[in-house]
């Protein structure tokens, strides 16, 4: 039997990886891949935690919606950062810059 | 699974019975469906027959809300206590239904969506979904509820926003929109499946809940309610999280962004209270996360950037998106001390906002189409041509800023009143501070607001002259929420 608390560890560790990514890549679908990192974290904290509530079984039900939703939420992402690129001609967020202050 | 088999009737009891109280809902998944069929086979012109299938629809669901029989039912927990029915949520879903009945219309109207290649027809198919969204929204007492109907509302505005795509601008804010939104509901979800592992239940609302997440150490429940406060000050752009709103506002179709600026924040209030309300132990003990700290720093926070960095904004929609900050700051007042004196102040300046916000987006969409101009500075003279557009422009501002006799005025001084009546009580040193900040930034707000009529009343335009434009059905529905406003502002007791 593996403890829990190394599925924690686990988790928080593949959040900081997609965090740092988020913040430190220079490219839209690096960002977005970063943002799959933090979504898997949870996913996994869910899927680990749902041992303690095996009845109502919350924490898978939660985890299949939640992979749902990201595959959604990453297809009309692409969509739009695809019409950047016929724009801009780069998708570095850096350099996309016609809109501030 | 053989040990489960007893459950099973009840289980099915719990949701049969709670069924009638999800009518609404219901119709609207029907309606989605149904549009969804008629927009590909018999579309009409101009998408006609999606429009107004869409509206039946989303009329029938508000009918069925407003029954006496769905009202008295009201007021308890359905399907396995995932669901609140109650009246908040009723009050909510009548707010949702008009904002989203306005933003149909304005979207028949925009002569940017009719002359799109694709027709206005999938935008009408959104319509009932969000609907669906904003309603759970308001209703949600379980982690999972709550995040699906802001994914749904989320996934929905990148398409509205990337929607007409007919300019760079335009879908540089929806590539900064869908990444900043997506981070942040990344960082709810963690937050969500943190609380989950310490307190092995997904609904808020379970006294268990509270109870285990008190007996955590202090750090890894603060962090967990953090995160998710995150996902819910995207929704509001409060002020660690604005930073999206600006530039979304300036580069989304104009009928989108007064729908952005409306809708999703209502809503985001409407988990806040939930949330914050679930967390707040009944009668003391120690607090689980120090909400009255954090959200009065958020306010003040939000209320002096919003406001004082509208002042040097030129173009009108920006202007407006960092008056909606600080807007949103002056009801973060209200939640903050909602719980003592009950939601009247909350839900009446809700009300008003939408109504102002509306209006406000719509009069510079309509400028924008009749003249070109997106600046206050080619505002100049415009008051000559477009008489009953800058009126109504005039009366919604200084409504915004909060001047009697109109309802902005009554429906700040209902939130400032209320958090005077309650630091007369406490004397906590946050609600002095908030009060002190709201009155400054609300004098703030008069320099920016009357740059507008300003340049269309007292400057002379130096271009060339633009030809006078005829009312129409717009013009009527701009007058009707600009007398409300004035109506509202002299007889408050009007809302029920």
């Amino acid at each position: 039997m593996i403890p829990l608390s190394h599925f924690m560890i686990i988790s928080a560790a593949l959040f900081c990886i997609g965090l740092y990514a988020v913040l430190s890549k220079r490219s839209a679908i690096m960002i977005l891949i970063g943002i799959e990192f933090m979504l898997n974290a949870a996913i996994l904290n869910f899927v680990a935690f749902s041992r303690y509530d095996k009845f109502a079984a919350g924490g898978q039900t939660f985890a299949l919606f939640a992979i749902v939703l990201a595959a959604a939420a990453v297809a009309v992402a692409l969509a739009i950062i695809l019409n950047v690129y016929g724009y801009y001609k780069t998708i570095d967020p850096t350099q996309i810059d016609q809109l501030r202050d | 699974m053989s040990e489960m088999l007893p459950y099973i009737a009840g289980l099915l009891r719990d949701v049969l019975s709670g069924i009638p109280h999800l009518m609404p809902e219901l119709i609207l998944a029907c309606t989605f469906i149904v549009v969804i069929l008629t927009d590909l086979f018999f579309k009409g012109k101009d998408s006609a027959a999606t429009f107004w299938l869409c509206l039946t629809g989303l009329t029938a669901s508000f009918a069925v809300t407003l029954l006496p029989s769905h009202q008295s039912q009201s007021g308890h927990l359905i399907f396995g206590n995932t669901l609140f029915a109650d009246r908040l949520s009723i009050v909510f879903k009548q707010i949702f239904y008009f904002v989203i009945l306005f933003f149909a219309v304005f979207v028949k109207f925009s002569p940017q969506f009719r002359k799109h290649s694709k027709g206005a027809g999938d935008l009408y198919i959104l319509l009932p979904v969000i609907l669906l969204g904003l309603n759970l929204m308001s209703m949600a007492s379980s982690l999972l509820l709550i995040y699906l109907s802001v994914e749904m509302i989320s996934i929905a505005s990148y398409l509205m926003v990337g929607y007409v795509s007919g300019t760079s601008r335009q879908t540089e804010a929806a590539m900064k929109y869908v990444l900043f939104g997506s981070a942040c509901s990344a960082m709810m979800l963690y937050g969500m499946s943190l609380l989950y592992a310490f307190t092995g239940t997904l609904n808020v609302a379970e006294p268990q809940f509270l109870q285990r997440l008190s007996q955590m150490p202090s750090l890894a429940g603060n962090v967990a309610v953090g995160l998710v406060l995150v996902g819910i000050g995207f929704k509001l752009s409060f002020v660690p999280l604005h930073f999206w709103s600006p530039d979304v506002y300036e580069g989304a179709p104009t009928t989108v962004t007064a729908f952005l600026s409306t809708g999703p924040k209502i809503a985001g209030f409407a988990i806040l209270v939930r949330f914050t309300e679930s967390l707040s132990p009944q009668g003391g003990g120690m607090p689980v996360f120090d909400f009255q700290g954090v959200l009065s720093a958020v306010a003040i926070l939000s209320m002096l950037a919003g406001n004082f960095t509208a002042v040097w904004q030129d173009n009108i929609k920006r202007m407006l998106a960092y008056s909606s900050i600080g807007h949103t700051g002056f009801i973060l007042m209200a939640v903050i001390v909602h719980s003592q004196q009950g939601l009247k102040p909350l839900l009446f300046y809700l009300l008003i906002y939408a109504i102002m916000n509306m209006a406000a987006f719509i009069l510079a969409g309509r400028i924008e189409d009749q003249t070109g101009a997106v600046s206050i500075r080619e505002y100049k003279g415009l008051g000559r041509y477009m008489k009953l557009e800058m009126v109504c422009f005039v009366v919604i501002l200084i409504s915004l800023t909060g001047l009697p006799p109109l309802a902005g005025f009554m429906a700040k001084f209902l939130v400032f009143s209320s958090v005077l009546e309650n630091y007369s009580v406490t004397h906590s040193g946050w609600l002095l501070a908030l009060l002190i900040t709201a009155a400054v930034t609300t004098v703030v707000s008069l320099f920016y607001y009357f740059k507008v009529p300003l340049n269309a009343f007292l400057r002379q335009s130096e271009g060339k002259p633009v030809a006078p434009v005829k009312p129409d059905f717009l013009s009527v529905i701009i007058l009707i929420l600009t007398s409300l406003l004035l109506l509202w502002g002299i007889f408050p007791g009007l809302i029920a």
